[in-house]
Order: structure tokens, then C-alpha cells, then sequence
């Protein structure tokens, strides 16, 4: 199999299939999409992969080729939902990268089960709650308000199509209504997790884009300095889209870090 | 025919640069346009128009509830019903209806209906609503919770209102452990309950199953009339032919002496209700998870227009709202009677945005004494055409 051609599984689990995109060999590296970015395998994922990485992207439940999986319905069940998803999959200990919302699955997994996390590396994660650095609604953005939030460079927008593509429509309302089962209120985050990012025990990285106009940079200082060792890193002239919009710049400051923290398995190869 | 004089108590004076600046009259329309000193004026004045109806022979006078919204000024409809019950004597008293899919506590409702029941003396009509799309945002519930909480209120009041022993309430959105009403309502074994559908067949099956009143949101009549048609579907399905009672057109109508005055009269009014109170974009008004899959497919599919694209008299020919003296109100309405297949009632709203207080009033008398009389003998069973 060639390194940029990623396999396309389904894992069986008792509340509906999970789709995933697998690429790469070494040592296993869960990657927790973002509230975008669901179903698509990126330039981020590649590079990772040819670094050296088994990379495993799912979809959350309820986003793109996932089942809905209806009875996980907040943060809490997410934490579950991915512990059977490592479990189903046999991982030991494996790196656990997440961008936005899905790095607030990740630091709640390692929260939730420290000893299972091999090491975390937090891209602009969601999930703490700042009032003094709020979080703007994504709900409330027209498309052109969303894209002028998420990205440094904004890309020019696409032509218009002459009739509205219906499936394209109700695939992108399914994902944000799952978005919005997990996150609507509170918003984006859990109370409780900064008091409780104590127990995190993998090596930590955080990265931040230099201009996140949607996650404050103060999010990712304060996750920095919550997690007990955690290392902080910044990418210039970059927003909150980050492996959309320097996917290169990303993908090397993870593959270094979890180079350093290999897990440390046979060959580092886990299956 | 029934007949009711229906209110959405908007805010008329917006700031000459609405259009420009504002995407929307409600959620984040800044409340420092809001004038009380001109709210006490407002309320004073609607409520007299309300009691008026009351005086002319409408068979209801109908209220309902929006939030953060210079659309309506009625967060509680309750509020604006308990005004009405004790000055008014005759009409119905319709609460159209409470949003009970926002609502934090839904047990309340339930109380304050029974209340209301008994100061109406049992003249008040129970609607049920969702709450649009921006009072999820507003009051902080998730919209994919909508349908969920609203399924379960409701199987709550009428439970609290019917049930004569105390009861333990557990459903995923609510637990109460002590149900236990008093009052209870007068209405037996409940009052009615209007339900407004806006296409979702879920809702008309739900309608049809309990023979609760179906009533239309504003729309074109070849909408409109798919969604009577689902209703009947769905009655038939059961076994039944509805009650043209049971089948309510909600349709803003406006009368004056000459066609010419009327539409003179309604164009600024009805524009202003469609084009600044209604203007609401799409993520205002079906956020995330508030649609199920086949209800936005069928939103897309019905291919309607946004309310602001749509000119006066594309408003007046799709059937959005009726005007004119009022022989061509009575012909128009007996089309549309037609066209729709039947319905036993009018939900008319008659206070159009800017209209004024005189235009109101003279608009619901020339209603009163001159179309209802005609209008009047359609809608009850013998005279419905069959379902197709």
C-alpha cells in the first residue's frame, strides 16, 4: 500500500459502524477531526503517515460516513465512544492528536484514562470554558462569516452552484447537528475539564496558530499550563483551519514531538 | 367557518437604517431600539384591539410567544391571555401558542394554562410550538433536543392536566418526582390544542392521531395546501375524516372600504411584515439538528422563496396574505377555500406591522359585519369538498 493512499475500514461497535481512514505504519496515532474536516483524508494525514505513523482518522459518530450512534450525546459519551473505538481496535497506548473540537475529545480521554493515552498533542483545542476569551458562535456564521473566522488567509469563495445540491446540504446539516448534540450548551466546552487536567499523565504538546479568531490563544496557553509539563508551540501566519491552512508547518511539529515520545513497543510496530 | 382576530404585537419602529445594518428583527437586534415609554403605548393599544375583536364577534382572539424579537412582543403569551380573560367575555381565548420546546420548566405551562381556563371560564384554546430556530439560541437549548422536548412536554401537560392522582414524571429531558396540579383545568378532558405545522409529517401524523387542530404557518396556498392534504392523509390513515374545524388557515388579512384604499393601506404593512419582521436568515431560522433530514429535503425540495425576495403582489397571488374591500376578501377567501381543499378555520392577522391602530380597527369591523357573514357557511362538514 502506498504511503498516501490511506485504507478506508468500518469498526463494528455495539451502537453502529464507525468509518475510518488507516495510512502509514509505525506506531499508532489516533487523530480527532475537527468540527470540519470530517470524512476527508488530508495533507496532514499524509505527512503524518510518511512519517512514520500508523494514522487512524475517524469520523465522529454522527459526522460524514459514521453511524448517528443517538445514545452518545454529550462530551461524556464521546470519552466512552473512544475508549471502545481503542479498545475495538487493539491500541496500546497510542498517540492521540486532536484539532478543535476534537482535541477536546482528546483531552478529555486523557483525563478520563490517563494510563491509556500514550502521548497528546492538542491542536487549538475546544473545550475549556474562558468567559474573559469567548468562543464566537459558529452557529450563528453565514458560510462567508465562518471561512473569514477560520483562516489567516481567507481562500476566495467558490462559484456559486446554479441549483442548491441537496445531499451536499443535508450532509453538512447532519455534521453540524451532531456538532450541536455535543456542544450547544454549555457551549464548546466542559466546566469541569480545566480543574480536572490535572490527571493528565502523556507528554503534552499544544500548538496554537498565531491568529485563531475563533479559539482564543489564550485556550491553548491555559491547556499549556493546566497539563504538568505540557509544551507550547505556535504556528505564524496561520488561523484556527491550521491543517487546512499550513498543514506542512503542523504535521512536522507533531511528527517531532511524538518522535521523541515514541511508546517504546517492539520495532514500534503495534499491530 | 370560525373565525379569529389573531396578534403578534410587533415593535413597528425600526431605525431608518434597519435594512442596511440588521440582518434581523430578532436575537441579535439591539434592545436599545426599544422605546418603553412606546411599549406601554403598544401593549395598551393591542390589547384594546384584541377586546374589540372580542366585541365584534370573532370567535377568538389569539396570542403567542416569541423572544429577543422586535417581530413580537410576547415572551409570555400567557401573560397577554390572563390580560384578555378578565375584559373580555365571549371569544376564545387562543394561546397559539406556548413554545414548549424551549421551555425550562414545562409543568408551568400545564399550571398556567389550568389557570387561565378557569379565570376564561373555560374559554381558553392550549396551541403548542417548538419555538423558531433563533429562540434556541436565545434561550440556550439545543435545537437537537426540539423535537424531544417538545413531544415529551406536551405528553406531560395533557397528563398533568387529565391525571386526578399524583404522578411521578421521568422522560430523558424531564424528571419531576410529585405531579400533582391544582387547578385543575375546567375544559374536559382538556382545552383544545392547536398544533401548527410548517410541513413535517411527524406533525401531522401526531395532529391527526390526537385530533388536535393543524394550522398553517405563513406560506403559498400550493404549500399550504400539500400540508392539508398530509393532515387528511393522515386522519384518513386512521380511519377518519377530520372536523373541517380541526384544519386552520393563519393568513394576515387586511379590509378597507375600496380595493384601492386596501392595498394603499397594506402594502407598507404587509411589506414590513414580510420583509423586515420576517427577515430572518437560514441560521437563525433551521439551526443545526432543529430539522429532521426529511423535513429540510422537503423545505429545499418545496423550493420557497426567502419571505424578503418576495414582492407585494408576489405576496398577494401566492396566497401569503389577503387584501382588499371586502367583497374581493370574501371572493378571495372562498378561492382559497377551494384551492386549500377545505378548512373549518381563520386565523386572521389583522394587526399587519405598520398598520395603524384606525386601520385595524376599521379592517376588523368591515371584516366582522361584512365577510364573515359571507365566509361564514363554508368550513363545517357538509360543505367541505371531498379529499382528493
Amino acid at each position: 500500500m502506498p504511503n498516501d493512499a490511506p485504507a478506508e475500514e468500518y469498526l463494528e461497535l455495539a451502537g453502529g459502524r464507525v468509518h475510518l481512514f488507516r495510512g502509514g505504519e509505525g506506531e499508532p496515532l489516533l487523530f480527532l477531526h475537527a468540527a470540519g474536516g470530517a470524512g476527508e483524508w488530508h495533507d496532514f494525514h499524509r505527512l503524518l503517515a510518511s512519517a512514520g505513523f500508523d494514522v487512524i482518522a475517524p469520523d465522529h459518530p454522527g459526522f460524514a460516513k459514521s453511524d448517528d450512534f443517538p445514545d452518545v450525546e454529550a462530551i461524556d459519551d464521546l470519552v466512552y465512544h473512544y475508549l471502545d473505538v481503542i479498545e475495538a481496535l487493539g491500541l496500546d497506548r497510542p498517540h492521540v492528536v486532536g484539532a478543535s473540537f476534537g482535541g477536546w475529545i482528546a483531552a478529555e480521554l486523557a483525563v478520563a484514562a490517563p494510563a491509556q493515552i500514550g502521548s497528546l498533542v492538542l491542536l487549538s483545542a475546544a473545550g475549556l470554558r474562558l468567559p474573559e476569551h469567548p468562543v464566537p458562535d459558529i452557529f450563528l456564521m453565514t458560510p462567508g462569516e465562518l471561512v473569514a473566522t477560520l483562516f489567516h488567509n481567507p481562500p476566495p469563495a467558490p462559484a456559486e452552484p446554479a441549483a442548491p445540491d441537496i445531499d451536499a446540504i443535508l450532509a453538512a446539516y447532519r455534521d453540524a447537528s451532531a456538532l450541536a448534540r455535543f456542544c450547544w450548551s454549555p457551549y464548546l466546552c466542559d466546566p469541569k475539564l480545566e480543574r480536572r487536567l490535572y490527571r493528565v499523565k502523556a507528554p503534552t504538546l499544544v500548538v496554537a496558530p498565531s491568529d485563531d479568531r475563533l479559539i482564543p490563544v489564550a485556550h491553548a496557553l491555559r491547556y499549556a499550563s493546566a497539563i504538568s509539563g505540557a509544551r507550547f508551540a505556535e504556528v505564524a501566519d496561520c488561523g484556527h483551519a491550521m491543517y487546512f491552512e499550513r498543514p506542512a508547518e503542523f504535521a512536522d511539529l507533531t511528527a517531532a514531538f511524538l518522535a521523541e515520545h515514541s511508546v517504546g513497543l517492539p520495532n514500534g510496530v503495534s499491530r | 367557518m370560525k373565525f379569529s382576530f389573531f396578534h403578534l404585537m410587533p415593535y413597528p419602529y425600526l431605525p431608518d437604517d434597519y435594512d442596511e445594518k440588521y440582518n434581523s428583527s430578532s436575537l441579535t437586534f439591539p434592545n436599545k431600539h426599544f422605546d418603553p415609554k412606546l411599549g406601554i403605548q403598544l401593549y395598551k393599544r393591542y390589547l384594546d384591539e384584541l377586546e374589540y375583536a372580542d366585541k365584534l364577534g370573532f370567535d377568538g382572539i389569539a396570542v403567542n410567544e416569541h423572544h429577543q424579537s422586535a417581530y413580537g412582543l410576547m415572551p409570555s403569551p400567557n401573560i397577554m391571555a390572563a390580560a384578555l380573560a378578565r375584559r373580555t367575555e365571549r371569544a376564545r381565548i387562543m394561546v397559539l401558542g406556548n413554545a414548549i420546546g424551549i421551555r425550562g420548566n414545562p409543568l408551568r405551562v400545564a399550571e398556567e394554562i389550568a389557570m387561565l381556563d378557569l379565570i376564561s371560564d373555560g374559554r381558553v384554546d392550549s396551541g403548542f410550538v417548538r419555538g423558531i430556530g433563533w429562540e434556541y439560541f436565545g434561550h440556550s437549548i439545543s435545537p437537537t433536543r426540539s423535537r424531544a422536548r417538545f413531544n415529551e412536554a406536551h405528553d406531560l401537560i395533557i397528563k398533568a392536566w387529565t391525571s386526578e392522582e399524583m404522578f411521578q414524571w421521568v422522560s430523558p429531558n424531564y424528571e419531576y418526582r410529585y405531579v400533582n396540579l391544582w387547578p385543575r383545568p375546567v375544559q374536559q378532558p382538556h382545552p383544545p390544542v392547536y398544533i401548527p405545522g410548517a410541513g413535517s409529517t411527524e406533525t401531522m401524523k401526531f395532529c391527526a392521531e390526537r385530533r388536535y387542530t393543524y394550522m398553517s404557518v405563513y406560506a403559498p396556498t400550493r404549500v399550504v395546501r400539500m400540508w392539508f392534504d398530509g393532515y387528511r392523509k393522515a386522519a384518513a390513515e386512521l380511519g377518519y375524516v377530520p372536523d373541517p374545524e380541526r384544519i386552520a388557515l393563519s393568513i394576515p388579512v387586511y379590509v378597507a372600504d375600496t380595493d384601492a384604499q386596501a392595498h394603499a393601506e397594506a402594502r407598507p404593512a404587509v411589506e414590513w411584515l414580510f420583509h423586515k419582521g420576517l427577515k430572518i436568515p437560514g441560521e437563525l431560522a433551521s439551526p443545526p439538528g432543529y430539522m429532521s433530514a426529511g423535513s429540510l429535503r422537503g423545505v429545499i425540495a418545496a423550493g420557497m422563496r426567502a419571505f424578503s425576495q418576495l414582492s407585494y403582489e408576489e405576496l398577494l397571488t401566492q396566497g401569503y396574505a389577503v387584501v382588499g374591500s371586502p367583497d374581493t376578501v370574501a371572493r378571495r377567501l372562498r378561492e382559497m377555500y377551494d384551492d386549500l381543499g377545505g378548512f373549518g378555520q381563520l386565523i386572521a392577522l389583522f394587526a399587519i406591522g405598520t398598520s395603524t391602530h384606525e386601520q385595524i380597527m376599521r379592517s376588523a369591523e368591515l371584516f366582522a359585519t361584512e365577510v364573515m357573514p359571507v365566509v361564514r357557511p363554508l368550513g363545517v362538514a357538509e360543505t367541505t369538498p371531498a379529499a382528493p
